[in-house]
């Protein structure tokens, strides 16, 4: 799983810059967390496009993210990108005012979709495309909010898990801090993925390596000396989170229907 | 003599923009001197088409686009990847070998690979045949990029005398190098076959292959030039545009198979015999 660090970030510094370039952009904006995925992300765009290209949005909700805006912000000086705190409390709270809850889901889920309605119309204002920070790792496992952190325009960090986002961060020189710190979605105060997942990032990349680059069987898997339960609960999340890789059916009538033979590329004329 | 390979990055579906990057480069090697231009695998339309392929199919002749390149041709010999639409209706995913005004050579990929990332044959006809011809290049064969990864393909333009053998490519780079190497792992699979061919053939082995992305497939680059006795002539840089010059020399083939008698050894009839028993016993 070790990758060539320094291959690998002129390919997606090319991708960033070319992906862009064709759909006749030159800037980027993402949403800078404070964590590991946007500051890598946000170092492979202000290397491919120049920092002044670069926005970055920290969007935190109230001041329970103090520590984080800190991170995020220091991220942002030492790219030299430009960057912006919004807080979402507001637009959060006055939506929660209308109809409550105490689910942490719910709320943590409407707070990654009023980053990314933020992040749409910035990048209308920025006449700018948004990079997207989602690793291989929870896009497998669909660890992301639909519509939330999910959304973007192009995604550099999504063929690599997270492990492999850990190595690249390291090459990009980024703060030991940024490198160390635990991973999390930031839903509510104190959650750490590995917590919620049950998992450490270094196992189930492990795991998620074998059975999806190496295409191995779950049985495969087990005797290679991983524990059993672990490995059929992350093939039945990959399972259950299949409609967050794919775009939604479309019920076919007609000879020629979108997404069953209207097949254009992505690229389309670029 | 001079050959130049224009590892490029098409537009996706555009082939008159592509038309005007072929003109730019075909100008750019009349004035290194270059006797051949190779351009990559479908270099005039773009490589994921799907849906485009129908709609950006030519008619080889004195028409469109052709027109234009075989003017040029008159001035150097140019290898150049289409989609042809061919009299029986079909689409084939092509190329075309012009020199002195003329169209020497169309070769119909025969081996369209259709598994994961790859639907060929979802959009395209095979073709059926490795022949070979005369040009600049002495007896020459053709082949469109997963042609090249088939034994077979390479023994029959073997068995047909081929001196050079040249291969149009778009392949998409994938897999991790834990060295720094540089390169995606599957380049090192393409420079093995060009080795190999060209030392048990005894002839040039010249690929082009692309650069650039579609879709988010980065095109891995990295072509390059064998010479008969399997040595690298030339390189190109992995995964990034480039303009390769090589010299390539007839007497250097001559050379090679008075040293090593691999094609005067060689039986067809043998292959024939047992091929032709393999197709009578053969059941999927």
């Amino acid at each position: 799983m070790k990758i060539d660090c320094a291959f690998v970030e002129r390919v997606l510094c090319a991708f960033i810059r070319e992906e862009l370039g064709k759909a006749g952009f030159r800037r980027g904006v993402l949403g800078l967390s404070g964590g590991l995925d946007s500051a890598v992300s946000a170092a492979l765009s202000a290397k491919a496009l120049g920092p002044k290209n670069i926005l970055g949005l920290i969007l935190p909700y109230g001041r329970s993210y103090a520590a984080d805006v800190e991170d995020a912000r220091d991220v942002a000086r030492r790219l030299k990108i430009r960057s912006r705190v919004l807080d979402i409390a507001p637009m959060v709270d006055a939506y929660f005012r209308a109809v409550p809850t105490k689910a942490r889901t719910l709320r943590g889920n409407k707070m990654a979709r009023e980053r990314m309605s933020i992040l749409y119309d910035f990048s209308a204002r920025e006449k700018a495309l948004i990079i997207g920070t989602s690793n291989k790792t929870e896009l497998l496992i669909g660890y992301g909010t639909i519509h939330g952190d999910m959304a973007c325009a192009l995604n550099p960090l999504g063929d690599l898990y997270k492990t492999q986002v850990r190595q690249l961060a390291a090459h990009l020189r980024l703060p030991s801090k940024i490198l160390s710190k635990k991973p999390t979605a930031g839903l509510w105060p104190g959650q750490t993925d590995e917590g919620e997942i049950g998992l450490s990032y270094d196992e189930l990349d492990r795991i998620l390596y074998r059975l999806v680059d190496l295409r191995h069987s779950k049985a495969e898997v087990v005797s290679a000396g991983f524990a059993r339960a672990k490995v059929e609960r992350i093939v039945a999340q990959i399972r259950k989170s299949q409609f967050k890789r794919c775009l939604p059916p479309i019920a076919k009538i007609s000879s020629r229907t979108i997404g069953h033979d209207f097949l254009y590329p992505y690229d389309w004329g670029r | 003599m001079l050959i130049a390979l224009a590892q490029i990055s098409p537009v996706l579906g555009e082939v008159n923009k592509n038309l005007r990057l072929h003109v730019a480069l075909i100008e750019k090697a009349l004035k290194k001197g270059a006797k051949v231009i190779v351009f990559p695998e479908l270099s005039l339309t773009g490589y994921k088409l799907r849906d485009l392929a129908v709609e950006t199919a030519l008619v080889p002749g004195n028409n469109g686009p052709f027109r234009e390149l075989l003017r040029l041709s008159r001035r150097i010999a140019i290898v150049v990847g289409f989609v042809e639409a061919a009299d029986s209706g079909l689409f084939h995913n092509a190329a075309a070998f012009l020199a002195g005004g003329r169209i020497l050579h169309i070769h119909r990929k025969v081996f369209l690979p259709t598994f994961g990332m790859f639907e060929e044959a979802r959009f395209f006809a095979p073709g059926r045949d490795f022949k070979t011809f005369d040009s600049p290049l002495g007896r020459t064969g053709l082949m469109i990029c997963r042609d090249f990864l088939h034994l077979s393909s390479g023994y029959l333009l073997q068995t047909g005398g081929a001196e050079t053998i040249v291969v149009l490519s778009a392949a998409p780079g994938r897999g991790g190098t834990e060295k720094a190497s540089a390169s995606f792992a599957t380049s090192r699979m393409w420079e093995m076959m060009g080795e190999t061919l060209s030392f048990f053939t005894s002839a040039f082995v010249v690929y082009c292959n692309r650069s650039g992305f579609e879709d988010g497939m980065a095109f891995a680059g990295g072509s390059f030039v064998y010479n008969p006795l399997g040595r690298l002539a030339a390189k190109a840089a992995y995964a990034k545009n480039d303009f390769l010059l090589a010299g390539i020399d007839r007497r250097e083939v001559l050379r090679a198979r008075r040293l090593w008698p691999w094609t005067r050894d060689d039986k067809p009839e043998v292959a024939l015999r047992v091929l032709q028993r393999a197709f009578d016993r053969h059941e999927d």
